[in-house]
Formats: structure tokens, C-alpha cells, sequence
């Protein structure tokens, strides 16, 4: 009686007590609440940075996917996952999904849903209408690093290959196109020497403009992990999260990280702090290296970088005593006027000292998207598949061996970078533009000016998951595109690990993948015949491994996508006899990397240069391009706001709990001492106006930016109405971070 | 439709390779077609869209190699992060914050949100951001917090219907769904901000530390997802109610002083925290939910009573009963409407020995029953019954009177009871003076306004000097009514102007309808500009 009055009273249990009380689960995973209880479960590589973290994706009893956990049998990410990963599914799940082709109604102005019969006809026609009035090459795409390798590939080679295209580029420009010129001028081969356990195994880590704390919270945790208490040198003009937890930050000015570079170069070589044998045994250019050096002393670098001379001395001294030294680089480098110089001051550095193919060591660019790694072998823009070159006849004929195509469908001129691509269409040079997974219109530098080119373009479409995109809403067509998550194919992540990516969920209406979108396409334009071996995915796997052969991105060894889920994810290289030597050690799958399931490159000092040596590339540093001046007083810095949030937004706004996690708005962060001044309170509404245009945001007071300069972060569509075109020459790759601006009330 | 692939030789040569049955063995769901031979575009598109379709089903997969997550994983990687046994007398769990292992990744929120299957708007934990130091030495850090699993909680305090249980063993502060009555007083209570309102459900639900996997040895999910092991599970000395907890990380990460809960969770540091830290929302200015609901309830019965208490004197017309008895009822259905699982409020009792909410159901209940018999004597609504004893009938004006007087009593205490409740969250805007003062004022103007409409109005000119207090300074209600609430402000203040004329020129009819506009519209500003103590957030306008 007792029992049933107080069970009246107070109802411990219920149906809703019951909605949230978790049971075992198997496959694993712990408990979990009995509503989401997995039938099955299988593991596919995340979307969305170039971590490459493996995740666990509990599926119902139709193999649709309900929820997901981070894989803890994974030698990348070790069971982790950062918020964007977690949250991967449910931008699946947007009501903005675009569900069938949209075609502009011209009546109306508006973009109507149409068949596919139709959507595919309008494309060819117009496209090759364009072709017909303009040449051949008016036509050009911009793609993206965010779908697999597959259908990269199938994309470039179709563009080129088959519809008689060839400008194109990818979104990659935006982010890696710098690492891979440098490590190709200075290496021989776009190649990233480290794999993720070298964060474990140095004793001194420097990152140079990069914030791994917040952008690759799960490199990170592998320098948590690090038992070496190691010394962690962060150069960088704010003090991020990652420079938090620095044992010293080194808070230059923006943009004098070449002199900063140089001038530590020139301590080791004044110092004889150098590695001369291994200099002299593998690299070319250090004399001239050295005579150039003269020229940055200390005192000099101080003057141009804000940091003093002895401080200089020091970081010199810390990288020369490190038994193992990492050099870390993300856009702070790569997003510069010189970022290709930069990036290569940095392998400089590493060839001086002697830290690169041992444990914990490297010249090390950490990747930005997903697949951007894949990007760059096989896009088939700037370099020819498997990393060839265009312009060379003997790549050109064994690539139409390989593709079993007419030689003569190969072109063997340079596509236009993609701010080339822009200018043309100003010009008129391009009239028809394909844009396949990216939104320039918010993310492209200086945006306002994407917006004007659109009334350029006799014929705009673009292929994506949503035709709410600010690119989208521009379009004459938009195909409907299937996301991650409803496809398969491989990505490369930043320490080179082919990871396999599945289809876990149906994808909405008659949206297809972007593999499915292009073989529809090259059949409705009459090519079909060129890509009958491209018939699967998994087919387009076996031609990227024979194009890979004999490369130094060989991964021929790799049987197919089983065997890359089976293995954990293979690095290249991994050659046919690679694998009939060690793949029986490499069977084991687990959480910890293993000497036969993980990779460095360059352990024996020969490099992919036609005599084996790397380069020791430098040139004068250049002043920046839109300095400030008294107009435009502040120093504006553009880059990651948080974790939760990746580029503009189009896929990590649909997630509740991300945007929670995200700043409601457009903030800039100013110094305490500059918003004093300009009586510019905490949170107050501001106006930051570049000479292209101005943008709505609110005050972030902070002192973690310096005097004089602002952050803004990307993720916000104004910030790019700012922004400054200027652009690498060697890489072309655009200079986000440092434009002129003043900031105002606005009142 | 073809769905036989062909078969090829592993080495890719000539033909495409995908093997039905591959190296090691298992055999594969030929889950994707090959188009070799398309018959025509239509065909094709149709072989394609079905095959964006077709997933890989648990059967078709029943072969494949699943090991599973390693076991052991969990374990070895875990297991420093969670308590071996379980709290000891004076003892309970805590979580425990490496500061410096932080790195701001927010995987925990997210992880909560997965592993625990909580709706999709639905967070159980937060990151947010202090931001401070030198100008030379600028200081920043991300701050994770779920519930702190508090030893005096003031949601359990506050809950009339104890929904809320704090487990005698691991102290842990855990949610009855099906008990709560979606009343949301919790949610004012708690000065962290934790316990969080689900519009589906019609309750509140929160953080339980992942009780059922400690018990189970195994960590909460908070835990399992963070990449740098920031989040673990300690033990901590529980104290009496006597000693404040030394907790003075927290209190300098929070920006309220809200150490009288006792929260356990310990944030810890190599690093000295500078002085001064801010919450990098520190400044947003946040109107909070105008609780419609709850503001008919408060003056409805407010202004009812003081009319009811009106008609009590001598010479005072019924039908001022009739309107002040139609005001409190209304107030009393609006009380109910505001749950969110009315069906469950007869439990409202539970909690009298604490909670200001279960107090102001129970004596406010009480008053209704005799109010309502005096107004319906004075409608004559009873005159039809048998009558009364003659010992009774002899003193029935009196009887009545003084059942009358006895509900003003009770309804006086009910509304003592409704600004406590809202004086006991420690809100600085619901401070004692404020919340009483307000409510209470308002029985009294609306008791004065037919009976001595001069004195009403002095009375109303202090409530609204009380009101306007309030305006200075550079707290958030203060900002809050001179910046985002600036309309209903004026609205309010127009009205009781209105009010103020019309009771001094002795028309009490026109005052009372701009009394009840002008109190509707400041118990709106009552609830929309008051402070709410929080973790630090992510910025935000």
C-alpha cells in the first residue's frame, strides 16, 4: 500500500522517464537509448575537415542511418569526434534539401523544378551552345574539396576529356593550393611527409598560423597526447585557443612571418646551428640560401615582425636543441601574398636542421577539407590525374593509356586558377560556368564582385545539396546533389590516408550523387563512351589506382573500398609490393597506429626531385598589398570563428547544437585600447568598411587581438565584401588574411 | 536491370572491378548496378535513382567484418576519468574540468546530444567563453558546463511537485520526467541556466550525469567525447549546509555570485585565473520569455483580490465582487494553461515544506473557495437553498463577512506567496522589495480604486516610482528596459499615467481599465527585463 501511494505520488517511472533511459547496445558502443538501439552499424570517414576522423554509424534494420558515435578502432581519431562530426547527419536532414532540378523560369524570375530529362538537356544544350559562340574553352567549373576522390576525378575528366573543356578549378585554391606548389617546388611532388603520430612523438612543435585548438580539434588531441612535454612555439599575431595553450606564443605582426622565418634561419646558420651533412647530402640551393640570410639579421627581423631580436635568437635556439622538431602550417600560411615562400621558408627550416623523415619531425601543412589531399592528385585542373603534368607528353599518352581515351582529348595547356577563371568572365573569355559543391558567391575574396560577374555569364549551374546556397540562388539550373552520407568514395586526409566515405542514407526526391550527376551528364552530351570503366565508384577506385602507379601517390597496393575499411585507412604510398611484403602486418586494425598501418615519408633523404633533393626555394619578402593607411586605419584577419561551423555555413547551419555552439552573428573582435578610443562599448552594433564594401557586425572587446588589427570570422557571408583581392603568384592561391578596413559605430 | 557486376581481376587492368566476392571472403550486397550498356538516357536515369536509393541493409552486411569497438578501448582510455568506487559518507560525484586540457573543441556538447538521444534542439551541455587578463597578457578560455549537480539545488528547492531527487549515494541530481508538471520554475531557479524546457514534451529535462553508464562503470558521454580528457568524474567532500563549498574557480568563471547551491563541479588549473574575467556574453542583452501564462495569472488574481477586499467595505456595489471574483478566476485557469502537463498539477502539494510555488497553489486555492461563497451570497446565487439553522441565520451578514474577510486574508498570503516565488530565485530584478512591492501594490490600487480612487492614486505614484528604480544603472534590466524593452516601457508607463489622471479626476471606471493595461504591461516587463545568471556563453547580440 505504501508503495503504491508513493508510486501515485511520485512517478519515477513513465513513458517518458522510459524515452531516455539507455541500455547496452551492442557492436561496442556502450549504452545508448533504447529508441536508438542500432540493428547494425558500419563506419564511414567524415565529411567535413581534412582530419579524416572515422565514424561509427548506427543504422536501423533498412541500413538507414540513425545516429553515429566517433570510431574508436581508428588509427586517426582514436574514438573522437569534434561537434561537426557528431552532427553529421543531420544536415541530411534539412527541409532545404533541393529534391529535383530547378530551372529559372524566365516569365517568372524564379527557379521552378523540372525533370531531369529536361534539367540534362538544358545543360548541354546551353552549355554547348556557349562552346559553339565562344570557343571551346568558354565553358569552365569550380569544384570543390568536399566529394570524394572518384568523383573528382570522373568530373575532371569528363570536363577535360569529354565535353572539350579547359578552365577549371576547385575551392582547394581557397585553402592548399600554396602547400601543394611548395612542397611540389620544393619536395618534387605534392607530398605531406608526417603522419598524425609525429604530434605525439616531437619534443618541439611549432605552428605557424594555425589553430588546430579549435580548426583540427582532433589533431589536437594528439599533442595533448604527447608525453614529451613538449615545447609548443605558436606564431601567430592573435592569441588563439591553440596559442592559449602554447608554452610561448610568438605574436607577430600579420603578414611578416617570412621575415620572421628568415630571421630565424639566419641565427642558425650565424650560430652554426645546422644540420650541414644532411644539407649537403640531400638538398640543393643552400649556398644560396645562406648568402641571402645575410641579410635578415635579427635586429632587422625585429624591426619588421614586432618581436625582439633575442626573442628571435631564442626560437632559433629551441628548434636547434629539439631532438624532434615539427613544423606546423594551416592558413596563416597558405592564405597569404606569399604564402608559397612562406610555406617554404618553413621546409627550409626543417632541411637546415635535419628534421624531416624521422619520428616527430616534418615540414608538415595540415589540410583544410576533406578531400582536399584527393583534390590535388586528381582533379585533373592544375596537374594532370595521379599528379602528372599536363604540359609533359609522355604523362599525357600513358594517362590515355590508362583511360584506354584518344591522346589528342588530352589538352596540354594550363587551366586558368581559379581568380583567372573570374577574370575571364569579366573579360568575357567565359561564358558558362558549372559550379559543382561551393559557393563562391559567399566565400570567393572581394565577393561583391561574383555577384556583378553573374550578369556576365550567358549560362550559370550549379550542383549541390541545397538551393538555398548564395550561389545557388543565383543560377540558371540547379541539380540536386546528393551530400556525404549518401554516397561512396575514398578521401585523403592530411597525412595522406585514403579513408573510405559510404552511403548510410537514402538521399531526398531525385537527388543523386555527384558520380551518378556527371555519368548522366557525359552520356546526355555524348561522351558516355570515354567513361564506360568509370561505371561504379568502386570501378573509378581501380583507375585511380592505376593512374596512381609508379607515382610517388602510388596506392596500387590497396585492393579496393573494403580493404581500405578493413586496414583502417592506408597512406600513400602503398604499392602492389608494399602490400605482398607488409599488407599481413597491416591486417590489424586498432586504436593505436602501428609501425605497419601508418607512414612517413622521406626517412632515407630522397626526395621526388629528378636528382633526389629537395630545394631550398626563398625569395625577398614583398610588402603587403593593401597596407593600411589613415582612411583605413585596422589590420582585418579573417579565419575560423569555431568549431562548430564549417566555411560558409551551408551544411553546419542546419544543426541545431552547432549553431548553439556558434556566435548568433557577425562579430569582430577589437582591441580594448582601439574600441576605447573609438567609444566602440562591448557588444555594441559596429559598421567595418573596407574600399569594396561594408559590413554589419557586432564588438567582441578583446585583447587578444593587437592594437590596431581586427578578426573577423568566415563563416559569415558579409566578411568577404571586404576582403582584399590579392593573390600568391606562384600558387594563386588568395590573401584572406590582411586587409585595410576602418570600423565605426555606424551611427 | 542488370545487377550482376562483372567480374575482374584485382590489378585493374581492362575491365572494372567489382568483385561480387572479394578477397577476404564475405560476400557483398551488389548494392550498386553497372551501367555498361545504358539503352537510353531514360533507362539509365531510372537505373540511377534507384540506386541512390538502395541502402545496404543489415542483412546483406550480416557477413562483414564487424569487430566490434574494442572493449578495452573504453576501458583503458576511460578508465583514469572515472571514480574505481563509488562516494563514500560525504561524499558525492562531481564532474571535474581540466582547464588547460580545454581546448574549446565543444565535442562534448555534441556527444551529450548523440549518445544520450536528446531531441534535436536539445543541449544538455554548454561551452562558452571567458575572456580577460592584461592588455599585454590577453587571457581566454572555453568553459564547459552541465549541470553542476549542486549540494543544496535550487531547482529541488523550488520544484513543487519533486520532480527533482538528489541520490542519497552519488549525489547525483536527477530529472523525474514523468513527475514534472512542466512548470518551468526550475528553470528561474537554477542560476546556471541548466535545466532546459522541452516544448514537445510539455517538461523540462537535464543533465543526469549518465547515471545508468557510471553504474555500469562505464563514462558518461561527456567524457567519452572529449579528444584531450578535460571532462572527468571525481569524488568530491559534500558540506553542510553550514560552510560555503570552496569553489572559487567556478565562482570567478561565473559571472553571478550563485555559490548558496553549492555546486560541485570543480574546475581546475596549473594556470592562475586573472582577475576580472568576463563572459564573452557578458553584455547580450537577452528579453527573457514573457510567460503570458503567468502574467495573467498574477494580475488577474491580484486585481481580483483587491477588488474582492473593495467590496468587503461597507457600501461598496456587488457587482465590483462579481468583476474582482471574474478577474481571480481567470487568473487561476491562466495558472493551469501555463503548465506544460496540467493533468499531473494535483501533486502541486508535494513540496510545501520548500517551495514559495507549491505555498502560493495551496493558500491561493484556499482563498478562491470562501471569496467565491462571498460573491455568490452577494449575488443572491444561494437564496434558493433550504435555510439555514436559525443560530446560524441570526448571524449570516457577519458569517458571511467574515468568510469573506478570511479569503481576502488567504488571497493577501497567496499573492506574499507569488512574490516570493520569485523573490526566492535571486534574481537582483526580483529582489524582495521588488517583487512584493509590486504585487502587493497592485491588490492595494485595485482596492482603493472604487472606494478612495485619491489615495489609489498616491499609491499607484509609488508602485511606479518602485518600477522606475529600476531604470538605473548599467545592470541588464535596467539596459534591458531602456534598450530592447524601451516600447513596453513607455506602454507601461503611458498607462499608468492614464490611470494616475483618471483615479485623480474620480473617474475609477476609465482608471481600472488602464490600471489593468498598465499592470498586464509591467508584469510583462517583470518578466522579460529580469537578469539571468548563466555559465559563460559564445558571443551573442
Amino acid at each position: 500500500m505504501k508503495t503504491f501511494v508513493e508510486n501515485v505520488l511520485h512517478a519515477r517511472t513513465g513513458p517518458m522517464t522510459t524515452e531516455l533511459v539507455r541500455h547496452p547496445a551492442d557492436f561496442g558502443l556502450g549504452q545508448v537509448p533504447t529508441r536508438l538501439k542500432p540493428v547494425s552499424t558500419t563506419r564511414s570517414v567524415c565529411g567535413f575537415c581534412a582530419t579524416g576522423c572515422s565514424l561509427h554509424i548506427h543504422l536501423d534494420a533498412n541500413g538507414q542511418a540513425i545516429n553515429l558515435s566517433a570510431d574508436g578502432a581508428y588509427p586517426v581519431n582514436l574514438g573522437m569526434a569534434c561537434p561537426k562530426g557528431w552532427e553529421a547527419l543531420t544536415p541530411l536532414a534539412a527541409s532545404d534539401r533541393v529534391t529535383t532540378p530547378l530551372l529559372r523560369n524566365p516569365q517568372t524570375g524564379k527557379l521552378e523544378p523540372v525533370g531531369w530529362s529536361t534539367a540534362l538537356r538544358v545543360f548541354t544544350d546551353r552549355l554547348k551552345d556557349v562552346q559553339q559562340k565562344h570557343g571551346p574553352h568558354s565553358i569552365a567549373y569550380l569544384s570543390t574539396g568536399q566529394v570524394p576522390v572518384e568523383e573528382m576525378a570522373l568530373l575532371g575528366a569528363l570536363f577535360k576529356f569529354g565535353m572539350g573543356g579547359l578552365h577549371c578549378d576547385s575551392n582547394t585554391r581557397q585553402c592548399m593550393a600554396t602547400a601543394h606548389v611548395a612542397y611540389k617546388q620544393a619536395f618534387g611532388f605534392d607530398a605531406p611527409p608526417y603522419t598524425y603520430q609525429d604530434f605525439e612523438e616531437s619534443d618541439v612543435l611549432v605552428f605557424v598560423g594555425s589553430n588546430p585548438a579549435i580548426a583540427h580539434p582532433i589533431m589536437w588531441q594528439r599533442v595533448m597526447m604527447n608525453k614529451n612535454s613538449p615545447q609548443i612555439i605558436v606564431l601567430d599575431p592573435r592569441r588563439t585557443e591553440t596559442a592559449m595553450a602554447a608554452t610561448r606564443h610568438v605574436a607577430l605582426r600579420p603578414k611578416s612571418d617570412l621575415f620572421l622565418l628568415y630571421g630565424i634561419a639566419h641565427v642558425l646558420v650565424e650560430e652554426n646551428r645546422i644540420r650541414r651533412d644532411y644539407l649537403d647530402a640531400h638538398t640543393t640551393g643552400f649556398a644560396e640560401f645562406a648568402t641571402f640570410l645575410a641579410d635578415y639579421p635579427p635586429d632587422r627581423v625585429a624591426a619588421e615582425t614586432g618581436i625582439a631580436a633575442d626573442d628571435i635568437r631564442q626560437l632559433a635556439r629551441i628548434i636547434a636543441r629539439g631532438r624532434a622538431v615539427s613544423f606546423w602550417w594551416t592558413m596563416g600560411v597558405n592564405q597569404g601574398h606569399e604564402s608559397t615562400r612562406t610555406a617554404q621558408a618553413i621546409i627550409n627550416l626543417a632541411l637546415m636542421t635535419g628534421n624531416i623523415g624521422r619520428p616527430g619531425t616534418g615540414a608538415n601543412s595540415i589540410t583544410g577539407q576533406c578531400n582536399a589531399m584527393g583534390s590535388r592528385l586528381y582533379a585533373n585542373a592544375t596537374s594532370l590525374l595521379g599528379g602528372r603534368d599536363f604540359a609533359k607528353p609522355a604523362h599525357r599518352a600513358e594517362v590515355a593509356r590508362i583511360l584506354d581515351i584518344p591522346e589528342a582529348h588530352i589538352p596540354s595547356q594550363p587551366s586558368k586558377a581559379y581568380d583567372q577563371i573570374i577574370d575571364a568572365i569579366e573579360t568575357g573569355e567565359i561564358k558558362g560556368l558549372w559550379v559543382i559543391a561551393t559557393n563562391p558567391a559567399h566565400s570567393w575574396i572581394n565577393q561583391g564582385r561574383f555577384a556583378q560577374l553573374r550578369e556576365k555569364l550567358d549560362f550559370l549551374v550549379v550542383q549541390d545539396m541545397y538551393a538555398t546556397t548564395e550561389t545557388a540562388q543565383m543560377a540558371d539550373l540547379v541539380l540536386p546533389a546528393a551530400g556525404w552520407g549518401e554516397k561512396d568514395g575514398v578521401f585523403i586526409n592530411s597525412e595522406r590516408r585514403v579513408g573510405l566515405t559510404r552511403k548510410v542514407s537514402a538521399a531526398p526526391g531525385q537527388a543523386l550523387s555527384d558520380f551518378a550527376i556527371f555519368k548522366l551528364i557525359a552520356e546526355a552530351w555524348g561522351c558516355g563512351d570515354l567513361f564506360r570503366r568509370w561505371s561504379t565508384p568502386a570501378a573509378a577506385f581501380q583507375i585511380l589506382k592505376d593512374l596512381s602507379k609508379g607515382q610517388p601517390c602510388d596506392i596500387s597496393g590497396i585492393r579496393d573500398h573494403d580493404h581500405v575499411e578493413k586496414r583502417g585507412g592506408i597512406q600513400w604510398p602503398w604499392t602492389e609490393a608494399d602490400e605482398a611484403s607488409r599488407g599481413a602486418a597491416a591486417e590489424t586494425r586498432g586504436p593505436t597506429p602501428s609501425p605497419d598501418n601508418q607512414r612517413r615519408l622521406f626517412a632515407d633523404g630522397k626526395f621526388f626531385t629528378p636528382d633526389g633533393r629537395a630545394r631550398l626555394l626563398f625569395d625577398a619578402p614583398r610588402p603587403m598589398p593593401e597596407p593600411t593607411d589613415a582612411s583605413y586605419p585596422f589590420l582585418l584577419n579573417t579565419g575560423r570563428g569555431s568549431s562548430a561551423q564549417w566555411h560558409t555555413g551551408s551544411r553546419t547551419n542546419k544543426s541545431d547544437v552547432l549553431r548553439k555552439l556558434a556566435p548568433t552573428a557577425l562579430y569582430v573582435e577589437i582591441h580594448p585600447a582601439d574600441a576605447d578610443r573609438l567609444g566602440i562599448a562591448n557588444n555594441a552594433p559596429v559598421v567595418v568598411r573596407s574600399r569594396r564594401g561594408a559590413a554589419d557586425a557586432f564588438a567582441v572587446v578583446t585583447a587578444t587581438v593587437q592594437p590596431g588589427q581586427l578578426f573577423m570570422p568566415m563563416h559569415f557571408d558579409a566578411v568577404n565584401r571586404l576582403t582584399f583581392p590579392s593573390f600568391d603568384p606562384h600558387s594563386r592561391q588568395p590573401s584572406y588574411k590582411a586587409c585595410a578596413v576602418t570600423v565605426d559605430t555606424g551611427a | 536491370m542488370s545487377t550482376e557486376s562483372p567480374v575482374g581481376s584485382s590489378d585493374g587492368r581492362g575491365v572494372p572491378d567489382i568483385t561480387p566476392f572479394p578477397v577476404n571472403g564475405e560476400p557483398r550486397a551488389p548494392f550498386a548496378p553497372s551501367f555498361t550498356q545504358p539503352e537510353s538516357l531514360q533507362t539509365f536515369l531510372a537505373e540511377l535513382l534507384a540506386d541512390q536509393q538502395r541502402l545496404q541493409t543489415p542483412a546483406a552486411r550480416a557477413a562483414a567484418i564487424h569487430e566490434v569497438q574494442p572493449a578495452a578501448f573504453r576501458g583503458e582510455r576511460f578508465r583514469d576519468l572515472i571514480p574505481l568506487t563509488a562516494p563514500g559518507p560525504g561524499e558525492q560525484y562531481a564532474f571535474e574540468v581540466d582547464l588547460d586540457a580545454c581546448s574549446g573543441c565543444k565535442a562534448c556538447v555534441a556527444g551529450c546530444h548523440s549518445l544520450n538521444g536528446l531531441d534535436e534542439n536539445e543541449t544538455w551541455r554548454d561551452v562558452g567563453l571567458v575572456l580577460g587578463g592584461a592588455p599585454d597578457h590577453p587571457f581566454q578560455q572555453t568553459v564547459t558546463t552541465a549541470c553542476h549537480h549542486c549540494a543544496d539545488p535550487a531547482c529541488l528547492n523550488g520544484c513543487p511537485v519533486l520532480a527533482y531527487e538528489k541520490d542519497p549515494v552519488t549525489g547525483i541530481v536527477r530529472h523525474l520526467d514523468d513527475q514534472c508538471i512542466g512548470c518551468s520554475y526550475c528553470v528561474l531557479k537554477c542560476p546556471y541556466d541548466v535545466p532546459k524546457y522541452n516544448e514537445r514534451l510539455g517538461i523540462v529535462r537535464k543533465c543526469d550525469m549518465c547515471h545508468g553508464r557510471l553504474a555500469e562503470g562505464e563514462a558518461p558521454a561527456c567524457v567519452q567525447a572529449c579528444p584531450t580528457q578535460a571532462i572527468a568524474i571525481v569524488k568530491v567532500a559534500t558540506f553542510s549546509s553550514e560552510t560555503t563549498a570552496p569553489n572559487p574557480q567556478l565562482a570567478a568563471l561565473s559571472s553571478t555570485d550563485s555559490s548558496y547551491t553549492r555546486p560541485t563541479t570543480r574546475y581546475v588549473s596549473k594556470r592562475e585565473l586573472p582577475a576580472r574575467l568576463r563572459p564573452a556574453d557578458a553584455d547580450t542583452l537577452r528579453p527573457q520569455h514573457a510567460h503570458l501564462a503567468l502574467i495573467f495569472l498574477l494580475t488577474g488574481t491580484q486585481l481580483g483580490l483587491g477588488l474582492m477586499i473593495a467590496a468587503l467595505l461597507p457600501g461598496v456595489p456587488a457587482w465590483i465582487a462579481g468583476l474582482g471574483w471574474a478577474f481571480f478566476f481567470a487568473g487561476l485557469v491562466a495558472s493551469i494553461a501555463h503548465l506544460g502537463q496540467p493533468f499531473r498539477a494535483w501533486r502541486v502539494f508535494l513540496n510545501l515544506r520548500k517551495s514559495w510555488l507549491s505555498r502560493e497553489a495551496i493558500v491561493l486555492g484556499h482563498a478562491f473557495a470562501p471569496l467565491s461563497l462571498y460573491v455568490a451570497v452577494r449575488f443572491g446565487l444561494l437564496d434558493h437553498l433550504p435555510p439555514p439553522p436559525s443560530l446560524v441565520r441570526a448571524h449570516l451578514p457577519e458569517i458571511v463577512q467574515l468568510t469573506g474577510w478570511a479569503g481576502a486574508v488567504f488571497g493577501l498570503l497567496g499573492v506574499f506567496c507569488s512574490g516570493m516565488i520569485y523573490a526566492d530565485t535571486r534574481r537582483v530584478f526580483w529582489r524582495p522589495a521588488q517583487s512584493l512591492g509590486r504585487m502587493l501594490g497592485t491588490v492595494l490600487v485595485a482596492a482603493l480604486t472604487f472606494t478612495a480612487p485619491v489615495l489609489a492614486a498616491a499609491v499607484l505614484a509609488a508602485k511606479l516610482a518602485l518600477e522606475l528604480v529600476t531604470l538605473r544603472g548599467s545592470s541588464h534590466p535596467a539596459r534591458l528596459q531602456r534598450g530592447p524593452l524601451l516600447m513596453l516601457l513607455s506602454g507601461r508607463l503611458l498607462a499608468g499615467g492614464f490611470a494616475l489622471a483618471f483615479l485623480i479626476m474620480h473617474e475609477p471606471v476609465l482608471a481600472f481599465v488602464w490600471l489593468v493595461l498598465g499592470e498586464l504591461a509591467e508584469r510583462t516587463l517583470f518578466f522579460r527585463a529580469v537578469d539571468s545568471p548563466k555559465m559563460p556563453g559564445v558571443p551573442a547580440v
